[in-house]
């Protein structure tokens, strides 16, 4: 049969809605990171006659579908699913037991409206106000909760959990928070410690973000920002200062002015800020305790002071015995996410358990014939969306080998074979499995649906106001499907 | 209380393929997107992003291979927007909004020493880019002048 020049690729994804982490992780007042969709839609929009790339939403590898299945359906499977599923865990008293404590990726999703995530609403109401002797019903949606919250790490989920606790509804008003999210979130909170047990050099989040706390106050959040000058002092070893050589130290040094910047701004006035929003650095965290009123509850953060030792790029944070109590009505976890293998996967040789990886050259997976891999899944969750492009060329150029090789080596089809062609292979295989599995796939236009219904002005806020998300896959489909 | 033992997201791409007759070994090019300005009603200031007069002027765009692409540039549009309307591969993930760094272009010291002064945010965004030198800016906050006529703009490698 003919030679068809092109590719044609298919996107499976487990929720109705495409994009992952630009919908359910990027912060909702960063809505110009969400501009990659412009480019992801325009894949499914502006095809041509050499290939074309279909969506199937709803869609969940290793329950309506085998990885095996897929890779028997198709020339070649990329696994592109990222680290949803685990986080890194600090190892400490109460981690696990208290109530109260819980991961700033399960927050993050929370607040971003992920339909597995809607229960840890009700947690975050209870931390937030349960314990402020006000009936919460009686308190309007400025009113700012005196709760205090820490969060355990410096990355930029920790800095985007503080800021969005710090902006609360009137800062969110006109993003696509959902509005009952906002209606917990209410004035934000008065409190709210970053603590990571390095120093601020080390930190791992980027100065666009310790910018935006820097500038809370000024866009009208009623919230200072506050780093001690003491403990940029303490972070300042003659390591650290090697880190912030040369043209690979800019990044840093810049982060060093701004907070030594901050350090120097903070003064009386700014006890009329009705909250506050701290970094605080070389503080590890050594237990949670609960609350003396209720022993469920987590009431206190106990960090140890640490000191910096070692090399430049290599300093460790060493416990010096000094403890600090946190009081802490609400903890957030945020020490990075873990990948997870796929159902299927676990028992081989695939996968990096300590690393929570898929063990890969250059994308292709070792030990599976047309298996590859890109994104976090492939090299670990860290990176920008940025480092994407980079990750994904590299595991592209992999295919192509692999294909090229293979289109080398392809015997002539015999004309024997013919049961081969009574089973249908790639998308018409796909989706002939789906259908007699009764599985409800939502297609790209289906997709478009869910978007413009999120978008119908009934359903908004404002005029500002994005998008209404949909909070259930229940009503995604009613959208996609009507 | 729910299990919060998740399932990972099952994103799995599949590429299925007849046999390719012109597949590649070499490295891949990513083909230039086309400018996605004008699909974006919701940018506030597009009439301002999108401002120009019909004078152009003659730049160079120098590619990461090194090959030259010398191109007719409107005075007034960002440069990112005249490589996207000229077929030349330079990312713009974020659409322009000093969210990212995929549109990072190296300039000549004499060229870079007349540009206006760089924001807070765009020097924050070029902390993060690839291979960052002293002459380097971010093409979606340079607009094209009368005197850009002849330079040559340098494509940085993005690290792959």
């Amino acid at each position: 049969f003919g030679v068809v020049t092109g590719i044609d690729v298919d996107i499976i994804e487990r929720l109705p809605t495409p994009y992952g982490l630009v919908r359910y992780g990027v912060a909702p007042d960063h809505p110009e990171v969400k501009n990659v969709e412009n480019d992801f839609a325009a894949l499914f929009e502006n095809q041509n006659d050499a290939s074309s790339v279909s969506y199937y939403g709803n869609v969940s590898v290793g329950k309506d579908i085998s990885l095996s299945k897929l890779q028997s359906l198709y020339d070649v499977v990329i696994l592109a699913y990222g680290c949803q599923a685990a986080c890194k865990r600090l190892g400490i008293p109460g981690e696990d037991s208290l109530e109260g404590v819980l991961r700033a990726r399960e927050f993050v999703a929370w607040y971003n409206g992920h339909p597995e995530y809607g229960h840890i609403g009700s947690i975050v109401q209870k931390c937030l106000w349960n314990t402020s002797g006000d009936d919460e019903r009686e308190l309007d949606s400025s009113a700012i909760s005196p709760a205090r919250v820490v969060v355990i790490g410096q990355g930029n989920v920790a800095l985007d959990c503080a800021r969005i606790l710090a902006k609360g509804k009137p800062g969110l008003i006109d993003t696509d928070t959902p509005s009952q999210v906002l209606d917990i979130l209410k004035g934000g909170v008065s409190h709210v410690s970053v603590v990571g047990r390095r120093g601020h050099i080390q930190g791992a989040f980027t100065i666009k973000e310790l910018r935006e706390l820097t500038k809370l106050k000024d866009e009208g959040n009623n919230a200072t920002f506050i780093v001690r000058r003491e403990e940029l002092e303490r972070g300042m070893t003659d390591s650290s200062k090697e880190e912030l050589k040369g043209a690979a130290g800019r990044p840093k040094t810049r982060i060093d002015k701004l907070l030594q910047d901050s350090s120097k701004l903070y003064h009386s006035s700014d006890e009329d800020s009705k909250k506050q929003v701290e970094l605080r650095f070389l503080m590890s965290p050594v237990s949670l305790v609960p609350k003396d009123s209720n022993s469920d509850r987590v009431g206190n953060v106990i960090c140890e002071r640490t000191k910096l030792e070692g090399e430049a790029f290599n300093q460790k944070a060493v416990g010096t015995g000094e403890t600090e109590s946190f009081p802490a009505d609400l903890v957030l976890v945020s020490i990075g996410y873990k990948g997870m293998p796929l159902e299927g996967m676990e028992e081989s040789q695939m996968f990096d358990q300590s690393k929570g990886v898929v063990v890969n050259e250059h994308g292709k997976v070792f030990g599976a014939d047309n298996l590859f891999v890109t994104g976090w899944i492939k090299r670990g969750p860290t990176g920008i969306i940025g480092t994407n492009i980079m990750d994904s060329k590299d595991t592209a150029n992999s295919i192509m080998s692999f294909l090229d090789l293979k289109n080398n080596n392809a015997q002539p089809q015999s004309s024997s074979s013919e049961d081969e062609s009574e089973s249908l292979f790639g998308r018409n295989g796909l989706e002939e499995f789906l259908k007699s599995n009764n599985v409800e796939f939502v297609n790209w236009e289906q997709y478009l649906r869910i978007e413009s219904s999120e978008k119908e002005p009934s359903r908004l806020r404002s005029g500002d106001h994005p998008r209404e998300k949909f909070l259930s896959v229940e009503d995604m489909l009613i959208a996609a499907k009507g | 209380m729910t299990s919060l033992l998740r399932r990972p997201a099952s994103l799995a791409a599949s590429i299925a393929m007849r046999p390719l007759h012109q597949a590649k070994s070499s490295k891949i090019k990513v083909s230039a997107r086309p400018s996605m300005v004008f699909k974006r009603p919701e940018l506030g200031n597009l009439g301002l992003r999108s401002f120009s007069s019909k004078e152009t002027v003659t730049i160079t765009y120098i590619d990461a291979s090194g090959d030259e692409h010398p191109v007719q540039a409107e005075v007034g549009k960002h440069l990112l927007d005249v490589a996207h309307d000229n077929n030349i591969e330079l990312e713009g993930a974020c659409g322009g909004e000093l969210a990212c760094s995929t549109c990072h272009l190296v300039f000549d010291q004499d060229v870079f020493d007349t540009l206006p002064t760089k924001s807070d945010e765009e020097e924050d965004m070029l902390d993060l880019a690839f291979e960052l030198t002293e002459t380097s800016r971010l093409g979606c906050q340079i607009r094209v002048t009368k005197e850009f006529d002849g330079i040559k703009i340098r494509i940085p490698d993005d690290g792959y």
